[in-house]
């Protein structure tokens, strides 16, 4: 269909078509102004003097020049271990047979609904000079320096190996055991039946699963800040230009350094990878376990997962433990003084998180089904630039979007700061891609027949999509809420810069007490904040089982 | 749809037009602190008061960045170096009132820009049962900092995000001239665990052993420290040592002025500053109780210190510091 024919059929819908407009509108003013502000200040030397005098100074001086090669080591070495033990993970969990796999499964994704700092102060409560292994283990010399580059590799690892897992096994299960078996019955040892049939057709799973982590771990901002010590990263060393010299350029440059390699970690691992995939989808998961490995393996496997899911309890116990006790390495008498104290004088940091994440939560479930909706059902000049914005604050660093939201709305007309409403935006936007997602990849399994028919006997575009798409679409549209919501509450990267004295935000008051070492009250704080996203997932897990159609299909076949 | 854009309608004008009469603080005191005096004006006065708590610097930072659209009226606490820096800046409104005419001169701006509320001297928090380890007594001179048994074991925060910092700084400044004080940190640098952001936290490291030195304000080390069961210990430099004069002010374009200078009258009276015991704070008002184990200005040995002076040079200072020592070396 050509353009003119696209554009003569949106005006015969006009619902349609402004449906568009009004998505457009919001993507570039909310997405795309507010990174293009962070660029065009980046440039801005001096006030209303444009030129590279920013960048030049950036590469010019140490201690801006430290911190891009630090991110850079970081994120490496991060996705590669996280990778490497999600492979064994997810090789595990898919392809052998160990015991207790459901189990495994559900402690790999914890760190998931947790914010990651939670795991760095779990960190410093178990191998600080005073933590509980430093001083039983080690005799109060701690076995390495947790404040600085170890230690950020082991928290961010924890924290970010279940997303290479969870997209390592969706691969490993999509292999088809066909290949495996013709494999061995040729005569192929299963060593070499892994090599050269199994890992060859993971490797574009790994190499997705590489980029993904290496971008959460070069856009982390809790962690390093609470972690770094003396080592010093790109997200924080921005964050310290912005909030602690007010020299917004210079943060402007670094968030832009920040940017780019994540931008292009981003597309290649969407466009690049998902165009170029190996993978024989046979529609069906098969869970062959032709290629379990000999017994010895099979141990080394079971170990490693359970080491994980040891450090995952070890971590997590640790700060449960540690809301509870008096004070911190002095008294560790058990009390419920610190939860008296995030009932009482934090509650204001609790009530504010929650509500403004229940406003923003509905509605970017909403943004998301319908650019979905629209991207993967209706045809239109710009569908696949609307789709590759919706889905570029995903590839954004949160710093970006802060410091781009920061700067697009402090002045008329667009005046926002220190509202509930730019909270609001900025978790609606940061977790749009999800909603976006979600939908496209529903829409795409579901028959479009069914739609035409709706649309052959008469329904216009409009009612075909209250009565016939949406209902479908329930399950991602819950799902997506769910990760939006979970995402909004734990978030800090982004909204730590448009906090303002009406509104104040759980996480950065956690990152605050932690900052000023008062380790038991953000450990209290931290799992008030775990209880309401705990609460929140059974709850909208509820909903979904109860009300989607595909429940409802069943229940009435059966 | 309709209902979409209906629901987006009413969050803007539900958000943008509500605007009840509260007084916005930003304040630099701890956040276990700031409730003690904000929740007492709120029942001596019944005024609705919303407080954000930030480093010092990070406080500047802020209201600069907020110029054109000030959030909060009073800024609360911190070195008045800082509020200098801002005074300079032309971000603060001047407020004379009776009660701020009752402060002595050496406590307050001469133009009105500032006032202070409490004095502090900088000293040293020690870890007692590390000292012990060590073998080593707890430091009395800006130069026991760099004993070799202290290496990697001292805190304390960015001079730029935080007022007790940049107080370090420049009291340094004030004792040594300013190249020799620098010459003087690049060795201290060496001993340094890491920076924090905020000027207190070192207290809290030192107190858990993260750290054996912490280098802060003498009350803080006191209540977060000492107060709090840790065992740690406080010393001050046998030269002299640094000091603030804890300030608040008033933000220009402030958006409830009436509020904010009922603020500021209420914080200097003895009853307010009364309350300062609670966190061995010296109170400027000499009617106001005083903390008993508290370090008075005639307790220890204090610098001269040019407030103008270092409250105008802190952009240069900060940078030749950035420069030369966070990623000098």
């Amino acid at each position: 269909m050509n353009w003119f024919k696209q554009i003569k059929r949106l005006v015969n819908e006009p619902v349609l078509f402004a449906m568009i407009i009004f998505v457009w509108v919001l993507l570039i003013v909310f997405v795309v102004y507010p990174i293009l502000m962070v660029g065009l200040k980046s440039f801005e030397s001096k006030s209303g003097v444009y030129s590279f005098d920013v960048y030049k100074t950036l590469f010019s001086k140490k201690y801006f020049v430290t911190p891009i090669i630090n991110t850079l080591r970081l994120g490496v070495v991060v996705a590669s271990i996280s990778v490497l033990i999600g492979y064994i993970f997810a090789y595990s969990i898919a392809k052998v047979n160990i015991p207790l796999k459901g189990f495994f499964r559900t402690v790999a994704t914890f760190p998931i609904i947790s914010p990651p700092f939670v795991i760095a102060l779990a960190a410093i409560l178990l191998f600080g000079r005073n933590g509980i292994i430093t001083k039983n283990l080690f005799g109060g010399t701690p076995p390495f320096e947790i404040y600085g580059f170890w230690g950020l590799v082991i928290v961010e690892t924890l924290a970010y190996f279940p997303t290479a897992f969870m997209t390592l096994e969706a691969i490993l299960i999509s292999i088809s055991s066909d290949l495996e078996e013709a494999s061995l019955s040729l005569g192929s040892s299963k060593w070499r039946t892994f090599w050269r049939v199994t890992f060859p057709l993971s490797m574009p799973g790994i190499l997705s699963a590489w980029l993904l982590v290496f971008s959460q771990s070069m856009a982390d901002f809790g962690t390093p800040l609470i972690l770094g010590g003396r080592y010093h990263v790109l997200s924080v060393s921005a964050y310290l230009e912005i909030t602690g010299s007010y020299r917004i350029s210079y943060g402007s440059g670094l968030a832009i350094l920040l940017l780019i390699p994540t931008l292009i970690a981003f597309f290649v691992q969407r466009y690049w990878l998902s165009k170029k995939s190996y993978v024989t989808v046979t529609g069906k998961p098969s869970v062959a376990k032709v290629l379990e490995p000999n017994v010895y393996v099979k141990i080394i496997f079971t170990i490693v997962c359970v080491i994980l899911v040891f450090s995952i309890f070890l971590f997590y116990g640790t700060v449960l433990f540690g809301s509870f006790t008096k004070l911190w390495g002095v008294n560790h008498k058990l009390t419920l003084e610190n939860y008296r104290f995030a009932f009482t004088y934090n509650w204001d940091y609790i009530k504010d998180t929650l509500f403004l994440a229940c406003i923003a939560t509905p509605l970017c479930g909403i943004l998301g089904i319908m650019i979905a909706y629209l991207v993967a059902r209706k045809q239109f000049p710009g569908r696949r630039i609307m789709e590759a914005i919706s889905l570029l604050t995903f590839a954004v660093p949160g710093t970006v979007v802060g410091i781009g939201y920061l700067l697009a709305f402090n002045q008329r007309p667009l005046l926002l700061t220190g509202t509930a409403m730019i909270i609001v935006l900025v978790f609606i936007f940061r977790e749009l891609p999800v909603g976006v997602q979600n939908g496209v990849a529903a829409l795409y399994q579901i028959d479009r027949s069914i739609e035409e028919a709706s649309l052959d006997l008469g329904s216009s575009s409009n009612k075909t999509f209250w009565k016939i798409t949406l209902p479908l679409l329930m399950p991602a549209f819950f799902n997506a809420l769910f990760t939006a919501f979970v995402r909004s509450m734990t978030a800090i990267s982004a909204v730590i810069f448009v906090v303002s004295g009406k509104w104040n935000l759980i996480t950065v008051r956690i990152l605050g007490a932690v900052g000023n070492s008062d380790l038991a009250q953000a450990a209290a704080l931290s799992y008030v904040l775990i209880g309401i996203v705990l609460m929140a997932m059974f709850f909208l897990r509820f909903i979904t089982i109860n009300f989607s159609y595909q429940t409802k299909i069943r229940r009435a076949m059966s | 749809m309709k209902r979409f854009l209906v629901l987006v309608l009413v969050l803007i004008i539900v958000f943008v037009f509500a605007k009840e009469q509260v007084l916005h603080i930003y304040t630099a005191l701890d956040e276990n602190e700031w409730p003690i005096y904000v929740k007492a004006f709120e029942q001596a006065t019944g005024i609705k008061v919303q407080v954000v708590r930030m480093s010092s610097g990070e406080l500047l930072a802020r209201v600069e960045a907020e110029s054109k659209n000030p959030q909060a009226s009073v800024w609360f606490g911190g070195p008045a170096l800082d509020q200098i820096a801002a005074k300079k800046k032309g971000l603060l409104a001047p407020y004379k009132s009776e009660a701020v005419e009752k402060v002595p001169a050496a406590f307050k701006d001469p133009d009105g820009y500032w006032v202070g509320i409490y004095f502090g001297a900088i000293g040293f928090g020690s870890n007692t049962e590390q000292l012990k380890q060590l073998g080593v007594e707890p430091p009395t001179s800006w130069y026991d900092l760099l004993k070799p048994q202290f290496k990697g074991r001292i805190s304390l925060a960015y001079p730029y995000t935080s007022g007790t910092a940049y107080t370090v700084l420049a009291a340094l400044v004030a004792i040594m001239g300013e190249d020799k004080a620098f010459d003087y940190w690049k060795q201290l640098h060496k001993q340094i665990h890491h920076y924090n952001t905020s000027g207190s936290a070192c207290v809290t490291q030192a107190g858990l052993g993260e750290i054996t030195v912490g280098i802060a304000f003498a009350h803080d080390i006191i209540t977060k420290g000492i107060d709090k069961g840790y065992p740690v210990i406080l010393t001050f430099p046998k030269e002299p040592t640094g000091y603030e004069i804890g300030a608040m002010s008033m933000i220009k374009g402030a958006p409830e002025p009436d509020l904010a200078a009922r603020f500021i009258d209420w914080m200097l009276s003895a009853e307010a500053q009364s309350l300062m015991v609670k966190w061995n704070r010296i109170p400027i008002n000499p009617e106001a109780k005083v903390a008993p184990g508290a370090v008075k200005m005639q307790d220890v040995n204090v610098v001269p210190m040019d407030f103008e002076y270092f409250g105008e040079q802190k952009d240069r200072l900060i940078e030749r510091w950035k420069e030369e020592i966070e990623y000098g070396m």
